[in-house]
C-alpha cells in the first residue's frame, strides 16, 4: 500500500507539472488532502488519483462539478496551505440544495462525507472560512 | 520514518476532524455560480470503477460474462486507437471486478500495445509490471487505483506530446464501455432503481461539448463522426429528469447505442 501511495503521489506531482507548472503551495496542499483521504482507505474507500487544486481566497469559494451515482459513499477531502486557518467543503445537489452531509474540519483540512440518492450532478464548494489567501488541493473517495 | 508512521498519523488526524464536526452552510447555491463550476477531466468524469462499485450494490453480478471478444490493437488511426484504448481500461476494471488474473494480464499487455502506438512515453510503459504484480497477489483494490493511475499517466504522457486531443476520445471510449456494460446488466435485471443509475446529464453534456471542440481533421474520422452521432443520441436517453426512472426499453436503447459505437469504433479503418 505503501508503494501504491508513493507511486500515485509521484505519479500525481508529475503529471501536475507537466500540464501547468504546480505551485509549491498547491503540492503541500495536496500532501496534506492526501494524509487525510489515506485515513479513508482504511476503510475500503478508493481514493480517486485525480485531484482538483488552485488558490482561493476568503469570500471568493471555488465551485466543482461532479458526478457521482446512487448507492456508492463517498468522501470530499480538501488540503489547503497554512495561510487558510479554517477551511470547508460543502456538496450541493443539481438543483443547488446542499445535501445532508457529515462535516469534519480542522484548521486547513476538512473533509465530508455522503451517499446520494439519485445518480447525477453535484456541486463542491471550498472555502477559506478564516486566514488569507491560500492554495487548496481538492481529492475524493468512494466506495 | 515518515512513512513508517503515515498511517498513524492519518489515522489520528481523521479522529482529530471527526471530534470538530459543525453544521452545514445551508445557503443554497444559485443558477449563476452553478453554471459558472469548473469541470475538469479529472475528476468531473467519474471512473468506471465509480459505475460499477454503485452496481454492485444492487446484487450479486457475474462479471465474468460482461467480458468481450478482444479487440484489434493494430489500427491506423490515432483518433481510433484513443477510443479503443479508453474501451480497453474500461474492460481492465472489469477483469478486475470479475478477479480474473489473466484477464488482467491479457487486458493490461492490450492497453500497453495501443498506448505504445500511440507514443506514449516509456515511464507509463513500465506500469505494465505494476499491473501484473498486482494481479498476481490478487490485490485488486489497489488493481484498481493502479489502472486508474495508468489511465491518468496515458492521458498526462498524451497532453505533453499535445495530444490533448486524443485525451478526450480515452475518456469517451472509456465512458462508452462502462455505460454498455451497466445498461445491459440493468435491462436484463431490469428495477427501477437500478434504471435511474444511468442518468448521467453531467457527463454526456461534458464530453459533447469536448467532441464538438475537437479539430476538424480528428472529427472526420470515421470512428469519431460515428460516437459523434451516437453520443448525441445517448444525450436524450440518459439526461432524464430525476423524479422518472427510465422504462427497460429505453435501457435497452442505451445499450444497443453504446454497444453499436463500440462496435464501429473497433473496426478496422479501409
Amino acid at each position: 500500500m505503501k508503494r501504491l501511495f508513493l507511486t500515485l503521489l509521484c505519479a500525481s506531482l508529475t503529471a501536475t507539472t507537466a500540464l501547468r507548472a504546480a505551485t509549491d503551495g498547491e503540492v503541500a496542499a495536496r500532501r496534506t488532502a492526501l494524509d487525510i483521504a489515506g485515513a479513508f482507505t482504511n476503510d475500503g474507500f478508493k481514493l480517486r488519483d485525480g485531484y482538483w487544486a488552485g488558490s482561493f481566497e476568503p469570500g471568493k469559494p471555488k465551485l466543482l462539478q461532479v458526478n457521482l451515482y446512487a448507492g456508492n459513499q463517498y468522501y470530499f477531502t480538501l488540503g489547503a496551505t497554512p495561510a487558510a486557518k479554517k477551511v470547508r467543503v460543502t456538496v450541493y445537489d443539481e438543483t443547488g440544495k446542499p445535501v445532508a452531509i457529515d462535516d469534519y474540519q480542522d484548521t486547513s483540512v476538512a473533509s465530508v462525507g455522503f451517499s446520494p440518492d439519485n445518480s447525477g450532478i453535484f456541486f463542491v464548494k471550498v472555502e477559506v472560512v478564516d486566514g488569507a489567501a491560500a492554495d487548496y488541493c481538492l481529492v475524493y473517495s468512494y466506495k | 520514518m515518515f512513512w513508517k508512521l503515515r498511517p498513524l498519523a492519518g489515522s489520528l488526524a481523521f479522529v482529530c476532524l471527526c471530534v470538530s464536526a459543525v453544521a452545514v452552510d445551508a445557503t443554497p447555491l444559485t443558477p449563476e455560480e452553478m453554471a459558472g463550476a469548473a469541470r475538469t477531466d479529472g475528476l468531473s468524469i467519474p471512473m468506471p470503477g465509480e459505475f460499477m462499485a454503485s452496481l454492485n450494490k444492487l446484487g450479486k453480478i457475474d462479471w465474468s460474462s460482461k467480458f468481450r471478444i478482444p479487440i484489434g490493437t493494430n489500427y491506423t488511426s490515432r483518433p481510433q486507437m484513443a477510443l479503443n484504448l479508453g474501451g480497453l481500461i474500461a474492460d481492465g476494471y472489469i477483469a478486475i471486478e470479475a478477479q480474473d488474473q489473466q484477464q488482467v494480464k491479457n487486458i493490461g499487455r492490450d492497453i500497453l500495445t495501443l498506448a505504445k502506438s500511440l507514443g506514449v512515453s516509456k515511464d507509463v510503459l513500465e506500469r505494465s509490471g505494476s499491473i501484473t504484480a498486482f494481479a498476481e497477489k490478487n490485490q485488486w483494490d489497489q488493481l484498481k487505483e493502479e489502472l486508474e493511475a495508468t489511465q491518468n499517466e496515458v492521458k498526462q504522457s498524451m497532453a505533453e506530446a499535445k495530444d490533448q486531443d486524443l485525451v478526450t476520445l480515452v475518456t469517451v471510449g472509456g465512458w462508452l464501455r462502462g455505460i454498455e456494460v451497466v445498461s445491459g446488466q440493468i435491462a436484463a435485471h431490469y428495477t427501477e432503481t437500478g434504471g435511474k443509475l444511468i442518468r448521467q446529464p453531467g457527463v454526456v453534456t461534458f464530453l459533447n461539448e469536448r467532441i464538438d471542440k475537437l479539430p476538424d481533421k480528428i472529427k472526420d474520422d470515421s470512428s469519431v463522426k460515428s460516437v459523434r452521432k451516437k453520443m448525441a443520441d445517448l444525450q436524450h436517453l440518459i439526461a432524464f429528469p430525476l423524479d422518472k426512472a427510465p422504462t427497460v426499453e429505453e435501457v435497452q436503447q442505451v445499450n444497443k447505442l453504446a454497444s453499436d459505437t463500440l462496435k464501429d469504433i473497433s473496426k478496422r479503418q479501409k
